[in-house]
């Protein structure tokens, strides 16, 4: 049943039904504890992923990477970044694979990929709390794109490194867009120094956002930032 | 809120008239009049996606006097329009203003809040932006897409101070036939409850077809993995077999999610553990017939589709003699809209907290997990994560196409 289900993979595509390719859902499920079924069943994947089957056929390969996806797979994956119709499925499994090879390879596309993949790559930097990229994050924060300036705001923000406060308090964003995502950015980094004790850095990066040039519902964020630092709730 | 610290328009008028020399045609509605408040003291909202439920949301924010609707928003012409004319007509003018891209309505910063009624898979974005923004935002059901979500909207709601509420107005409604002898005392001790529903959603592999020329496609995927344009992939009815988005994994968790917000939702309020997550969900086998117990950790216990128990079935100990307590209810007047509006207005959390209806959907995820993974699982509500296992904490979120993060 399983080798059916990679040999109708070869030629599936919209339209076609996917219930063939249970049988691969099935062996992930049989193969947990059993390294070397899981080995061998992720090196099927990757040798699907390395033929010229279609979009949709890759796509269903990523799917299952994400969940049994290792180091192994993060070369093949890493290949797909660059490509518009593949970038968003290897990051489906890039993001989700706990391996460093993993982040190592999202980091190492940022300067190889256009704009629009970057953000999205930004992105999930982001979600994978990858402390190692906040020094190219933070060479983001003044693209010359906006769009990618707000994302690397936004990874920021996710990851909320103690050393990304003063870059994000630094930026100079210029568009409300790009200031409202260096705004949440700052404030979310200010929590994580607020959770580590940190309540001088946490206190100086509210104090930024009280001015009256504030919109009333940062000003209002940040006194009770304040406030917390004081050891005072709401 | 700004309204509440701004001057209304009958005192700017009271100490400025003798300087205003031109003539100026005040309208009765901008005054106020009886049972109308003026217009600088009504809430200013905006909906994004006017769609089966949107629709239904829209009609009760904008029936109200309390409420001043100036913006819809939906990457479907027809449905744009249609909304936009509703609100016309409803104040006998031209002046709601129709966007494709939400962004552009949450930079309005005359907008005081929204109702979201996207699909799933758009509501954490959304909400999330609408509360850096400054927007107070009525959520629709079911709130999350992913395990991820949650906590993230819960965050910026308190970040700043935002009133998000979520959706489901059955949870008061519909479900006061076990909710009253709940909390009345008449059960007992309650041990246990059960919940049946489902199904979880599928892959779509549908074939393409072509795109409706009133229709941004882009837009409607958002940050859901690229697909070609299907009627079936992404109508908005309600149904889960196969021929709507919430049949879907990319948009959906399918019936689990969907009507699970009401019924875990139902079931989290008539046991009281609204506030609280499980620690471990059991996976179970019983002669082919799977279903879960979620353990929380005063002991109490909830069933997903337990066999031999009915829907919202409870176990207590009726022979005990239990204080009874107060229901919670909505504020103001005019159900769950009434309490978010209600809510807007004093700042209070409302019935539906984001928080609370976050603990709701997040049992449905946790489910799916469950179910996916065919085996129990541990869950760590202060680290939101599954604690030590690698396998199951992949299932946390799903990356978002580009150009979209939370």
């Amino acid at each position: 049943m399983l080798d059916q289900a990679f040999e109708a993979l070869k030629t599936y595509d919209w339209g076609a039904d996917p219930k063939i390719l249970n049988p691969i859902d099935e062996a992930v499920v049989a193969t947990r504890g059993d390294n070397a079924a899981r080995q061998e069943l992720e090196a099927r994947l990757l040798a699907v992923l390395k033929t010229d089957v279609s979009r949709d056929a890759k796509d269903v390969v990523c799917r299952k990477l994400r969940v049994i996806g290792t180091a192994a797979s993060v070369p093949a994956l890493a290949e797909l970044l660059p490509h518009q119709d593949l970038s968003h499925m290897a990051r489906y499994a890039l993001e989700r694979i706990p391996a460093a090879e993993a982040a190592q390879a999202l980091r190492d596309a940022l300067p190889k990929i256009d704009n629009v993949l970057k953000i999205g790559v930004l992105g999930s930097l982001g979600a994978r709390q990858d402390v190692a990229s906040v020094p190219a994050l933070v060479a983001l924060l003044g693209d010359a794109d906006a769009a990618v300036a707000r994302s690397a705001a936004l990874a920021l923000g996710a990851i909320r490194a103690p050393e990304a406060a003063s870059a994000l308090r630094e930026a100079k964003p210029e568009s409300d867009e790009l200031k409202t995502a260096v705004t949440d950015a700052c404030l979310a980094c200010a929590e994580g120094l607020l959770a580590a004790g940190k309540k001088g850095e946490a206190m100086a990066v509210y104090k930024g956002f009280i001015g009256e040039d504030q919109p009333k519902h940062v000003r209002l964020a940040a006194t009770r930032g304040m406030l917390a630092c004081a050891g005072k709730s709401e | 809120m700004g309204k509440c610290s701004t001057p209304t328009r009958r005192e700017f008028l009271k100490t400025a008239g003798a300087a205003i020399a031109v003539p100026y045609v005040i309208t009765s509605s901008a005054l106020g009049a009886e049972n109308i408040p003026p217009a600088s003291d009504r809430i200013v909202m905006g909906g994004i996606g006017i769609g089966n439920m949107g629709r239904g949301d829209q009609g009760a924010f904008l029936g109200r006097a309390d409420v001043q609707y100036v913006a819809v928003c939906d990457v479907r012409q027809g449905a744009r329009d249609q909304a936009k004319g509703k609100v016309d007509a409803h104040y006998k003018n031209t002046d709601c203003q129709a966007y494709n891209d939400f962004r552009e309505l949450l930079a309005r910063t005359d907008i005081d809040a929204v109702h979201v009624a996207t699909p799933d898979h758009w509501h954490a974005i959304q909400v999330i932006e609408a509360c850096r923004n400054g927007k107070d935002v009525y959520c629709q059901k079911p709130e999350t897409r992913t395990l991820r979500e949650g906590p993230l909207m819960v965050e910026a709601a308190r970040r700043y101070s935002r009133v998000v509420s979520g959706g489901s107005q059955r949870v008061l409604g519909d479900y006061r036939k076990i909710v009253d002898p709940c909390w009345g005392g008449e059960l007992g001790t309650i041990k246990a409850i059960n919940v049946n529903v489902g199904p979880l959603s599928q892959i779509c592999n549908l074939p393409a077809e072509d795109v409706p020329p009133d229709m941004d496609w882009e837009l409607w995927l958002g940050p859901a993995p690229w697909a070609p344009y299907n009627k079936a992939r992404c109508d908005g009815n309600f149904g889960t077999g196969g021929n709507s988005w919430r049949s879907y994994v990319d948009y959906s968790g399918g019936g689990m999610t969907d009507w699970g917000a009401h019924h875990f939702g139902g079931a989290t309020f008539a046991v009281d553990v609204r506030e609280s997550q499980p620690e471990e969900v059991i996976y179970s086998d019983d002669n082919g017939r799977k279903y879960l117990t979620y353990r929380y950790p005063n002991g109490l216990l909830i069933y997903h589709n337990r066999p031999g128990w009915g829907n919202l079935q409870i176990e207590g100990t009726p022979d005990e003699k239990v204080a009874a307590k107060p229901v919670p209810s909505y504020k103001g007047t005019g159900g769950i809209y009434g309490d978010f509006i209600e809510c807007v207005k004093t700042r209070e959390r409302p019935f539906r907290d984001i928080e609370l209806a976050v603990n709701t959907v997040m049992l449905s995820h946790l489910g799916i997990v469950a179910y996916r993974l065919q085996r129990s699982l541990k869950w760590d509500a202060a680290q939101q994560q599954f604690p030590d296992d690698e396998e199951a904490n992949r299932f946390l979120d799903c990356a978002r196409r580009e150009p979209w993060q939370l």
